[in-house]
């Protein structure tokens, strides 16, 4: 008996050992390794979306929209919200007193970071891929975008930064700063070499709206030179867009930034969103909604948050010619007016907040809000970052500073016409002033004003009763725990050390 | 025919030679109760009978010479001459020696003699009858080297253990094998279900579990019955109130109002005008008190066991139902439990058993230890000028704080998340001998959870006017949603294991095992949500009651698994009851890690050496004593299944089209780190086992140096990478430790005593970071946007990092002449010291404030028993913790603050300590300070239990075999420095680094129940 009990363990110690193998290789259930992707076409075109979500983060994990940056620390708005402690921290970088170590910075910090992480994935893992040749050319062309655009929003706000242009190993991380030089130089080589082979708008099939275009990229590229004051560039790249006969204005300026004025003729560069459910307060959002029309909604019946809230100095802008310009009532909402089919805006209605104006350009209709109801619904207005009138004005400035003062005018004007104003006539010195009121006008409350101001030498005189301080202030501080986590090879900006 | 009558008479005739029939009781010290199955041997022959239910027994002796053997396992070995007589009484000694006592060493059990390795013993009835529902809260102080902190105050929340140290950055958890079972999560495990615990300590003890014993193990076994044990039934049940023990001190409404006032006018803004009249506010809202209330706690339990020669069994069940101090019946824990445990000799050579246990529990949460929206952070920052209700009734909001610091009570009303599991624990297992010597065992063990959570957020509006509905979005919802998870974890686990154990010519003891395990996890979960329910009832929450489409509804499901493959061996070596040894090896290969590191070995050696048994040894008050020596290497294994791979996650999703169609885009979201290892802890102990006096006083003492190399740990990286960190094994850190028990015990009286305490002291201290060296932070304090901890070389782990205060500027004068701090530092405001010199106060002047690891910690027990009254008083400690009380959210304005704030600075000389009020808060008072960092050693009276037993002669007329009624008190009393709840602040989510900080820690609650105890 004993000896059947040894010939019965035999087995169990062979079962044992020969599953061995297969026992203890799990491979994960949910996802696929990297090793088994990036092999067909689909996975491309999947990398590249990848890319292009990043650009949707707006809350990852505190908000770090691009108006908080573009308008607010500007004198074209203030940070609104319900009170001085609502978002604390912006009222500390518009009254240009901000500690180093905000959420918000470290959230545009981070996500400008993941995109250009998942720009470089694409453009490390692509190229093997045996795939149409063109169309691959495109996804890389995308990619570069992507990453440039990240690189811009970094530069224009923190100066030099540590320069990633490959997917880094961990031996790479605490990379010090470039200098701006170095990360422009980076930008346009990249906008560069991605307008060649992007497809132009006309090219994309209805399906692929909403993808990086050739002009895309050539405008990028003409705002990246005028930071840089390469004015002829800038003049032959703005030139190759008008030419293109991609682009053309609206012929209602009002029909620009409605929901169904999406992605419209005029449009060159737009982050999709779209109505959906669930307000995730989390940068992977599966509903890919826009946070801006909640946040820039008023109080109260509005439902919103009451935030970039445009100032008296803003709107005086507007009656600077001598009549008001018809733009105001598509940019500003005053007492008085319907807030969409919301309701008719009074002090009262908005919960007693004390605010006279509030931003249009990214109003959305009650009706228009998603149907799946939600405490903080997202909205699905899209980012417009480049209009067809943004390029004609860059080109009026570019052109400008190289002594062509006809053709400044004759961009300019383009743009008057649309609205139908008086044509500009203004030389010299006035027709700079000129161009710059009407970037202001045109433009106004999509995140330009700062930059323009920075950018253009005038932030000092403008915004210095605000608190402003050259040389300091024209740079956003690094955030403080990139400093500690890279055991401080990336050094702070002067003046918030 | 006749030669059967001769043989009979042949037999007859030798009896009368001598051979004759004994017979007599056997029963125990110290009240004479029967020794039912206590074996009595023939010395000479080995012959022999066992005795009955009455202790009795009846034996044939072949001659006058013969010796009678009586054996009795736990009672001391006796040896009678017969002589003549035919009626022998024997009374057995309890054997309290301390070397025979039995341990339970992982795949089998030893005499405490033969192992060399530092294991601890907690019996069942050091903790029964006490109102615990986790193991790990009863196990609190009652051995060294064992640390123990609750994570939470909440019915159900589990606690940090802690054997030797925080051995590693990653999960420091020991293992636990429950009936040979690894588990997580013992909030299923009645603890009246439990025979004995063994935690196992060093190195050589825990060596058998290979790649998870690094942060030893604590074995659990299930009470099972005893073979020849009468069948007994009993019921303890006990019922009582829990409470908060303290609350703390805040403004009320008429100091909230002047301090507001003040700190209005301080940033030049005028103050608002219903603060005008601070002395017509009055006390305003108590928002503690209304949010803490008591909270009833009960317990029942029933358990049938018994045993027969062959075969053993114990049937329990168990009832137990827990609110929360905090939200009552909103952070409910209630849970049922059954159990059935038993083994069977099926022939000479099988015996099967099983042990099994099912539990259903339901547990309602609130968020808790978040210094976000937790109801308690709210109820201490939220403004008490605001009241809970409005006039009408429904709660009202504060004008004042928003977004996290809403509503308390309404918070808690509005909660509703439930957590429903059935979870099944056993195991099967046979045991063939095939010898006297040889034996084989296999067991077949399973860890089935189902579980179910459902949330329900209902739609509210503290709106004074609903129609414009102008409340903030935090105190309102306009629609309602429901979601749902199902998480089912299975464990399987098959183990084999051969053993052999044989004394050789009496002085040779030598005890072999070899073994394999195979284990396979699985983890399934999936769940979903819609928004939009016609009621506003938690019982019509269901997806199926949403109206909301198809399009608004949401579904997820993923999984992952993971398996282990080992072969073990271990050898102990014992000669002449004086010298052992013990090797042990354990091979283990996890799916865990890549291929290149797929297995980890694990050795181990140990020696003991009982001096007390040499022949030199004269010294007789020391009745044993024997010194051990350890060495050997573990291994953890508690990292995420995949992270040696990238993977490649979908839904990074885009829209594209005219109609925004989601596009899906994939991308590898964590790097991943092919050179994955191992993380390996070597340990090397000394200890000495005494015992004194015959066993009244015992003593163990070790002394143990452990070093851990290869911790894994995803330290955060730079955002650069735009990916989340890989795990990385980045980092090595050393414990070392001195452990001292000591139990005194004299059951010799009518009065009968015993005392215990221990005390372990342990240093620990992070040695390396690996390659770059970089320190890890942890630990965030939302008021100060920084982080509060840093882990770096030569500090302990999580050690507080920040700056020094030095007092308060008093004058104008003194800011100027001080390094700059900031341009908005006026009078007032704190001052912090320039530790470097160069003149400006920035990060370069933070340094080590603090460390959230105890010096010291300590337990005392003390039991009284006087005839027929019990009292049992156990207190707990420890001492040279410090707690960073993160409570009040500065970055609030608005808010409440401590009345410590009323010693604020407003003049020259006013306050050195206090800084001023201002509504900004320019010079950064609330960054990371020791302004914040409180010591947290406390002592506290943790158990009192007062108790009666029913006489035996009452007892006898009921024929009943206990009948005791008690009363016990938990957390009595503390005494201790910390201004918080309660210092006792464990980790948040098993990560090791979130150590020590006060987030609104839930409160330990002082407890008071009653119960009756019944056996039959």
């Amino acid at each position: 008996m004993k000896k059947i009990i040894y010939i019965l363990l035999v087995p169990v110690f062979v079962v044992i050992t020969s599953c061995e193998k297969d026992f203890l290789d799990k491979a994960p259930i949910v996802g696929i390794t990297e090793g088994n992707f990036y092999r067909t076409q689909e996975d491309a075109i999947a990398a590249v979306n990848a890319a292009y979500a990043s650009m949707q983060f707006q809350i990852s994990p505190a908000g770090h929209f691009r108006w908080f940056w573009g308008d607010i620390m500007s004198d074209d708005s203030e940070k609104g919200g319900s009170g001085d402690n609502d978002v604390n921290e912006l009222l500390q970088l518009e009254t240009f007193k901000g500690p180093a170590n905000t959420d918000l910075l470290e959230a545009e910090w981070g996500s400008d970071y993941e995109g250009i992480y998942r720009a470089n994935v694409v453009l490390e893992k692509v190229p093997a891929i045996e795939m149409d040749e063109k169309l691959k050319a495109r996804i890389l062309g995308e990619a570069k975008f992507i990453r440039a655009w990240n690189y811009y929003q970094l530069v224009t706000m923190f100066g030099g930064v540590p320069l990633a242009d490959h997917v880094l190993a961990p031996s790479e991380y605490n990379m010090p700063r470039a200098t701006a030089d170095q990360v422009w130089d980076l930008i346009e080589s990249d906008l560069t070499s991605a307008s060649l082979v992007l497809w132009k708008r006309s090219e994309y099939p209805a399906a692929d709206l909403g993808r990086i275009t050739k002009g895309a990229a050539q405008s990028l590229l003409v705002k990246a030179y005028l930071w840089r004051e390469k004015w002829a560039e800038a003049k032959t790249a703005a030139e190759e867009v008008i030419n293109s006969g991609e682009y053309q204005l609206v012929a209602d300026y009002a029909d620009i930034f409605p929901l169904y004025g999406e992605n419209n003729e005029e449009s060159i560069f737009e982050i999709q969103y779209m109505n959906a459910s669930g307000g995730n307060w989390g940068k992977n959002n599966a509903n890919e909604g826009s946070f801006t029309n909640v946040f820039t909604r008023a109080r109260g019946q509005f439902a919103g948050y009451g935030f970039n809230i445009p100032t008296q100095d803003f709107v005086n802008e507007f009656f600077k010619e001598g009549f008001e310009d018809p733009r105001l009532k598509s940019t500003v909402f005053r007492l008085g007016d319907e807030m969409g089919d919301r309701g008719t805006f009074t002090i009262d209605a908005t919960g007693g907040v004390p605010f006279i104006y509030y931003a249009k350009k990214y109003f959305d209709n009650k009706s228009e809000t998603a149907p799946f109801g939600d405490p903080n619904p997202n909205g699905g207005t899209n980012d417009r970052v480049i209009r067809y009138a943004d390029v004609l004005l860059m080109h009026a400035e570019a052109a400008y500073h190289l002594g062509d003062e006809e053709s400044a005018r004759t961009s300019i004007n383009q743009v008057r016409t649309r609205v139908q104003i008086p044509l500009v006539t203004a030389t010299g010195n006035d027709l700079l002033e000129a161009i710059y009121h009407e970037r202001r006008v045109e433009l106004g409350l999509e995140a330009h004003r700062f930059f323009d101001l920075v950018r253009t030498h005038k932030a000092a005189e403008v915004l210095g009763p605000l608190g402003y301080m050259e040389g300091i202030h024209n740079l956003f501080p690094i955030p403080q725990s990139q400093i500690q986590a890279t055991n401080g090879a990336i050094m702070q900006n002067d003046g918030y050390k | 025919m006749r030669l059967g009558f001769l043989f009979i008479l042949f037999v007859f005739c030798n009896i009368a030679k001598g051979q004759h029939q004994v017979e007599g009781t056997i029963t125990i010290l110290p009240h004479n109760e029967p020794a039912i199955g206590a074996a009595v041997i023939v010395k000479a022959t080995g012959d022999g009978v066992i005795t009955d239910i009455n202790g009795h027994y009846t034996i044939t002796v072949p001659d006058d010479h013969s010796v009678l053997v009586v054996h009795y396992i736990g009672y001391e070995e006796q040896e009678i001459e017969v002589g003549a007589d035919t009626m022998i009484d024997v009374m057995l000694k309890e054997d309290i020696s301390l070397l025979n006592e039995v341990v339970v060493t992982g795949y089998g059990a030893e005499k405490r003699s033969n192992i060399s390795g530092a294991v601890s013993t907690v019996h069942a009835d050091e903790i029964k009858e006490q109102p615990y529902l986790r193991v790990e809260q009863a196990l609190q102080g009652r051995t060294p080297g064992v640390n123990i902190a609750q994570n939470s105050g909440s019915p159900g929340s589990a606690s940090t253990v802690r054997i030797r140290g925080t051995g590693t950055i990653n999960n420091s958890n020991p293992l636990y094998i429950v009936d040979g079972i690894p588990v997580e999560g013992l909030d299923y495990l009645n603890p009246n279900d439990i025979e004995t615990i063994n935690i196992l300590k060093d190195a050589s003890s825990a060596a058998i579990y290979g790649a998870r014993g690094a942060n030893g193990v604590i074995l659990i076994t299930t009470i099972g019955g005893r073979r020849n044990q009468k069948g007994s039934v009993s019921y303890d049940g006990y019922y009582g109130t829990q409470r908060a023990a303290r609350l703390l001190d805040l403004l009320d409404a008429r100091e909230y109002a002047i301090i507001q006032n003040e700190a209005y006018v301080a940033a030049g803004k005028t103050p608002p005008p219903e603060f005008a009249n601070p002395d017509a506010l009055g006390k305003g809202t108590d928002w503690q008190e209304a949010i803490f209330t008591d909270a009833p706690i009960t317990n029942h339990q029933l358990s049938i066991s018994g045993g027969k020669e062959h075969s053993n069994y114990t049937l329990t069940g168990n009832y137990f139902n827990q609110d929360g101090i905090v939200g009552g019946d909103k952070a409910n824990f209630e849970r049922i439990t059954a159990r059935l445990n038993g083994s069977n000799d099926v022939n000479k050579w099988l015996t099967i058993g099983n042990a099994i246990g099912y539990t259903w529990f339901s547990r309602n949460a609130l968020i808790e230890n978040t210094q976000y929206d937790s109801p308690i952070i709210r109820a201490l920052n939220i403004d008490p000028t605001t009241p809970i209700r409005k006039a009408d009734g429904t709660y009202a909001y504060s004008l004042y704080t928003d977004t996290d610091i809403a509503n308390p009570v309404n918070g808690i009303e509005q909660t509703y998340n439930n957590w429903t599991s059935n979870r099944l624990v056993g195991n099967v297992y046979g045991d063939i001998k095939f010898s006297k010597l040889f034996s084989f065992r296999t067991t077949f063990s399973l860890d089935q959870t189902f579980s179910l959570q459902r949330i329900f957020y209902p739609e509210f509006d503290l709106s004074n006017i609903p129609e414009i509905s102008e409340a903030p979005p935090a105190e309102k919802r306009t629609v309602n949603s429901v979601a749902v998870g199902n998480y089912n974890w299975r464990n399987l686990q098959w183990e084999n294991v051969l053993t052999y154990q044989n004394t050789f010519q009496e002085k040779h003891y030598l005890s072999l095992i070899a073994g394999t395990t195979a284990l396979t996890n699985r983890f399934d979960a999936s769940g979903g949500g819609n928004t939009n329910l016609p009621s506003n009832d938690w019982e019509d929450a269901y997806i199926g009651n949403t109206i909301d489409p198809i399009a608004s509804q949401s579904a997820w499901q993923t999984a992952n698994e993971s398996s282990l493959l080992s072969w073990f061996g271990r050898g102990i070596y014992a000669y002449d009851n004086r010298y052992s040894f013990t090797a042990t090896f354990r091979a283990d290969g996890s799916s865990r890690f890549g291929k290149n590191n797929r297995y980890g070995y694990f050795p181990s050696f140990s020696a003991g050496w009982t001096i007390s048994n040499e022949d030199f040894w004269h010294i007789d008050a020391i009745s044993a004593a024997k010194l051990r020596a350890s060495w050997g290497k573990n291994g953890n294994d508690r990292i995420g299944d995949y992270s040696f791979t990238t993977v490649v996650s979908s839904g990074q999703n885009y829209t594209f089209g005219p109609g925004e169609i989601i596009t899906n885009g994939s991308v590898a979201l964590s790097a991943a780190n092919p050179d994955l290892k191992w993380e390996t802890i070597s340990q090397t102990d000394i200890g000495l086992d005494l015992e004194l006096y015959d066993g009244k006083i015992e003593l163990i003492t070790d002394y143990y140096i452990k070093q851990t190399s290869d911790m894994l740990y995803a330290s955060p990286i730079p955002l650069v990478a735009g990916t989340a960190a890989p795990v990385q094994n980045v980092a090595t850190a050393e414990n070392r430790g001195w452990e001292f028990a000591l139990n005194y015990r004299n059951r010799d009286h009518a009065l009968q005593y015993s005392f215990g305490g221990n005390i372990s002291f342990i240093n620990s201290e992070v040695t390396g970071l690996g390659r770059g060296g970089e320190p890890v932070y942890s630990g965030y304090v939302q008021s100060a946007s920084a982080y509060a901890a840093k882990t770096d070389i030569g500090h302990p782990l999580a050690s507080f990092f920040g700056y020094v205060t030095d007092g308060i500027f008093q004058t104008q004068e003194e800011v100027e002449s001080a390094p700059f701090q900031s341009s908005g530092t006026a009078p007032g405001d704190i001052r912090f010291k320039d530790l470097n010199g160069d003149g400006e106060i920035d990060v370069n002047d933070q340094t080590y404030i603090g460390d959230p690891t105890p010096d010291f910690s300590y337990g005392f027990t003390g039991e009284l028993g006087w005839k027929g009254f019990e009292v049992n008083i156990f207190f707990q400690g420890t001492s040279g913790n410090e707690i960073y009380n993160n409570t009040i959210r500065y970055d609030f304005n608005y808010g409440n603050r401590p009345s410590s704030v009323l010693d604020r600075w407003t003049g020259t000389g006013t306050s050195n300590s206090e800084p001023r009020v201002n509504l900004s808060d320019a010079n950064q008072n609330a960054r990371i300070s020791d302004r914040f960092v409180e010591d947290g050693s406390y002592l506290r009276l943790k158990t009192l239990q007062i108790g009666y037993n029913l006489p035996e002669a009452w007892l006898n007329k009921m024929h009943m075999d206990k009948f005791k009624v008690y009363v016990t008190g938990q957390n009595l009393l503390t005494f201790t420095k910390y201004e918080g709840y309660d210092p006792e602040i464990g980790n948040i989510s098993n990560n090791s680094l979130e150590l020590g900080i006060d987030r609104g820690f839930y409160p330990q609650a002082r407890t008071i129940v009653g119960g009756i105890s019944l056996t039959f």
